[in-house]
């Protein structure tokens, strides 16, 4: 391993090298790939990949979440899904659907929060954050860390372990290779194309670097005759 | 492996508040769905002669094993069951179904279905969650709308956890979810037992004819809810999913830069959001809206929230009175009345039909203030949202002439002396069994005949939107069709089996009384009863028989429904075998209609279909009715407006088709030599006892 190349942090290394730095780090939207300790170690290795969502675009099917549930544990499951699709069919557009994927944070408040390091950055897969569940004690401090609600830390009580967002790197059930360097399968599965993969770390400031306008140029969303705006609004003429 | 199925299905007794199970294996061979529904009707409901309102009737909710799953088009939908309160003369055992994600969370709640029988003493809501079933005072939501009941019910299940994680069960080991429970429910139209009202689930999703709102009604029971936080075990993860994206290249959803934007003919193939977007104004934002687990998402959700979720005949019950008002352009005038009837769960079909004859009756001078029908309903509001409003008002709360439409058209025309006159003239096209013209009877045979021959208006579009929207519309536009007639009838003799004639799609004037349209009506009865309505595929997208991004315009079908069905569950069905399981439960339900009175005699359109021509416009479509038709051995697209039906023809049709179906040509009774093939000699046994066996 050359100094240049990311190396995985132990628990410890982490905690006492990072916890109060307060990482997440933004320089102009550009997220650096690592965050470089004056020991030289890189204590959070950025992913390599992300999840960007439309709610404007979103249909609330939840086909991503069968598909995720499928391909990862063989089962269609909405309560195993790593995203969660939350939909109120009564509320008007552009409101109603959330689309809550994990952001695959630049400072992971779960992995920070793991006392046993299942909760790791794994830069054997694109240094995507996820769960080994043999190191999971069950103790649901990842899930109470992570800053988000619904958390995209979920609790899997068939298995009894925490799991995540891998995207895919670990789908035991596709015969597509997954991961950030291959496909996801929310993203394969979504009708509506409103979700997307980027290898760019997304601006970390807010919810706009997550969740973008991903109907801009499509015909066939022109030709549907549905808005193409980012704040739902015809930016150009209907059909 | 196996999958697809939980195992048991949940039993409630209203009456005794007794709550059990069945064992979904004793009725596994009939798939799920319809015939599962039948199967226990059949075994639960001694006397199938009682009304819909006898605490006896036995209401089933089912699920397919597909459901909950990725199979496209099929997860979200839920088939509903029992003595319907809509059927005139007889109030036959009939079906429903509706969309949304109902049957999805009967599936991760543990359920293959839900089986009501009895009346509560007083109005209740049922709340199912994992596998805690509870029966609830319904003190709060009796008289709420449809849309609120849903609301207080989320309110009540899911407590301060909205939008965030809900433990169902306690520590480690109890489930959780994110979602909304899904709620079936009815409205204030249901309540007053209205022979017009639905039951709602979500926003939009319908179960319309039949009234089994009523049938809620009645039954004490203003809703259903399940909570669920398992999932649905798939025999071969890898082939569904597969599949799922093998099919993804027979949608638009695959083909993002090759989009063919005149998508008519392939339902499967059709636009999102095409089932709303072009009834409202042209200049509304909205997204599609979809059903769990769809590929296409055919529903719009609007800027003014108003009718989210809705689709085709909620909108087109009146869309056209609103741009008639409106220059010609569609207003919010029409999702406010849709909004409407959907809040008091009112069957959009009989609102249709009843708007059309009352505006009929209008116009003649019958109905109106100090008129022969006395009505101080605004019609001169027709076109506005404020009349829907009167109407719905009238026949939900029984005011005015709505006491009388409250009991639904057939009853109250009958009432009001026009029954016979109006279904002569066709100003009350309730083409068979109290259920409005949908498609022609007179153009579209195979529409018309399969609801003669069933309980219902069949509502089944697999051939529809072929032999019917797209050569009419090609003819005025002055476009060419997708496909010719000649390739449409060379597919479907692929397509049909294991009937496989091309002149199945002979709609000539010759054709449409032979042998082959009685073949076409059999593979309608028997695809739609298995594949559509007991494994849930949804009419919407299948059958794919036409698809235009398929090899040759070569649709799915024939290859797609078992692809799923063998994924889920690990079984290695052809679809043959589904076509025969199909006509068992084609014939399981002929079986109870003539326990409840069904013989050949009765089975007649209303006058209107061989008096009158079908003319356009006339009735419910204002378009041609340009067909395929084969003459002389040349195949074309042909307007075949204006033709009426032949009586004595259409009793020889009737005759070909029971022979096919090997019924009694005399009275159209299954003969015991069928149901047995069928496995089905515990009918035979009680149609003999009953003496009601063909011969």
């Amino acid at each position: 391993m050359t100094d240049k190349e990311p190396k995985q942090v132990t628990r410890r290394e982490f905690v006492t090298s990072v916890g109060g730095v307060g990482v997440g780090a933004v320089l102009g939207g550009v997220f650096l790939k690592g965050f470089l300790l004056p020991d030289q170690v890189l204590a959070v290795p950025a992913s390599e990949g992300y999840l960007l969502v439309d709610t404007k675009k979103c249909a609330g099917c939840s086909s991503c979440m069968l598909a995720c549930s499928l391909v990862h544990t063989g089962e269609t499951n909405l309560s195993t899904s790593r995203i969660q699709i939350v939909n109120d069919p009564f509320v008007a557009f552009p409101n109603g659907v959330t689309q809550e994927q994990c952001r695959q944070c630049p400072f992971p408040a779960c992995v920070e929060a793991c006392p046993t390091g299942a909760m790791h950055v794994d830069t054997a897969n694109g240094n995507v954050r996820t769960v080994d569940p043999a190191k999971c004690i069950g103790c649901e401090r990842c899930i109470g860390a992570c800053p988000f609600s619904p958390a995209r830390v979920q609790w899997n009580s068939e298995e009894k372990h925490a799991q995540k967002c891998d995207l895919c790197a670990d789908a035991p059930f596709w015969s597509d290779k997954g991961g950030v360097g291959g496909k996801q399968a929310c993203v394969e599965v979504c009708p509506m194309h409103a979700i997307a993969f980027t290898k760019n770390v997304p601006l970390q400031n807010g919810d706009a670097g997550y969740q973008v306008n991903l109907r801009k140029g499509s015909v066939v969303w022109k030709a549907i005759g549905m808005p193409d705006g980012d704040n739902g609004e015809y930016a150009s003429t209907p059909g | 492996m196996t999958g697809g199925y939980t195992g048991k299905i949940l039993r409630i007794d209203l009456t005794t508040k007794a709550v059990s199970t069945l064992d979904t294996a004793k009725y596994e061979e009939y798939g799920g769905g319809h015939g599962m529904g039948s199967a226990i009707f059949w075994d639960l409901c001694k006397d199938k002669t009682i009304k819909a309102f006898d605490p006896g009737n036995v209401l089933t909710i089912m699920t397919s094993p597909l459901s909950g799953t990725l199979a496209p088009a099929v997860a979200g939908r839920t088939e509903v069951q029992g003595i319907g309160a809509q059927g005139y003369p007889v109030e036959w055992f009939t079906r429903s179904n509706f969309g949304g994600r109902f049957s999805g969370h009967m599936k991760y709640a543990g359920w293959d279905g839900i089986v009501i029988e009895g009346k509560s003493d007083k109005p209740v809501w049922v709340d199912v969650r994992d596998d805690k079933v509870e029966i609830v005072s319904a003190d709060g939501i009796w008289g709420l709308d449809t849309t609120e009941a849903q609301e207080e019910i989320w309110r009540r299940v899911q407590g301060s956890h909205e939008g965030d994680w809900n433990a169902l069960g306690s520590g480690r080991d109890g489930g959780r979810t994110t979602q909304r429970p899904a709620v079936l429910t009815m409205g204030r139209a249901g309540e007053t037992m209205s022979r017009m009202a639905s039951l709602l689930h979500d926003s939009g999703n319908g179960a319309g004819q039949g009234a089994f709102g009523a049938v809620f009604g009645s039954k004490n029971l203003k809703a259903i809810s399940v909570l669920g936080t398992g999932g649905v075990t798939i025999a071969d993860p890898k082939a569904l999913m597969d599949a799922r994206m093998w099919s993804m290249q027979y949608a638009v959803a695959g083909h993002e830069k090759d989009f063919i934007p005149a998508g008519i003919g392939s339902m499967f193939a059709g636009n999102p959001g095409s089932g709303a977007k072009a009834y409202g104004p042209s200049d509304q934002p909205g997204v599609p809206m979809g059903c769990l687990g769809c590929h296409k998402d055919c529903r719009v959700r609007w800027k003014s929230g108003a009718s989210n979720g809705s689709s085709c005949v909620d909108y087109f019950f009146y869309n056209s009175y609103d741009a008639a008002k409106h220059g010609g352009k569609q207003t919010q005038a029409i999702l406010d009345s849709t909004e409407m009837i959907q809040r008091a769960g009112l069957n959009s079909y009989q609102m249709e039909g009843a708007i059309l004859w009352l505006n009929a009756l209008y116009k003649l001078g019958i109905a109106g203030p100090g008129k022969k029908i006395d009505t101080d309903l605004p019609f001169d509001q027709l076109g506005e949202s404020s009349f829907v409003k009167a109407l719905v008002d009238k026949i939900e709360n029984k005011k005015d002439i709505g006491a009388d439409l409250h009991e639904g058209l057939a009853l109250c025309a009958v009432k009001w002396g026009r029954y016979a006159e109006d279904t002569k003239t066709g100003i009350l096209p309730l083409q068979t069994w109290n259920y409005p013209q949908h498609y022609d009877a007179r153009t579209e045979v195979e529409w018309g005949y399969g609801s003669l021959v069933g309980e219902r208006d069949i509502n089944e579009h697999d051939f529809n939107t072929l032999v019917f929207w797209s050569p009419s519309i090609a003819a005025l536009s002055g476009a060419k069709p997708p496909i010719t007639a000649e390739e449409l009838s060379a597919i479907m003799a692929e397509k049909l089996s294991p009937y496989n004639d091309p002149m199945m799609m002979d709609y000539s004037d010759a054709g449409i009384y032979s042998e082959a349209m009685a073949k076409l009506v059999a593979w309608h009865r028997h695809y739609t009863r298995y594949y559509k309505q007991s494994l849930a595929f949804c009419d919407w997208a299948w059958s794919d028989l036409y698809n235009q991004y398929g090899p040759k315009g070569r649709g799915m079908t024939g290859e797609g429904e078992p692809k799923f069905f063998n994924a889920v569950t690990g079984k290695k069905l052809t679809f043959n075998e589904g076509m025969e399981i199909g006509r068992k439960i084609w014939n399981l339900d002929r079986a109870i209609w003539i326990l409840q009175g069904r013989d050949r005699e009765m089975e007649v359109f209303t006058d209107y279909n061989y008096d009158t021509g079908a003319i356009p416009g006339f009735s419910t479509y204002e378009a041609p009715y340009v067909m395929p038709v084969n003459e002389n051995g040349v195949w074309s697209y042909k307007s075949v407006a204006g033709r009426k039906l032949d009586r004595q023809k259409v009793e020889d049709w009737k005759t070909l088709f029971f022979k096919l179906e090997g019924w009694d040509v005399k009275t159209g009774w299954p003969t015991r030599k069928t149901l047995s093939e069928l496995g089905l000699d515990h009918v035979a046994d009680e149609l003999e006892s009953k003496k009601k066996l063909g011969s």
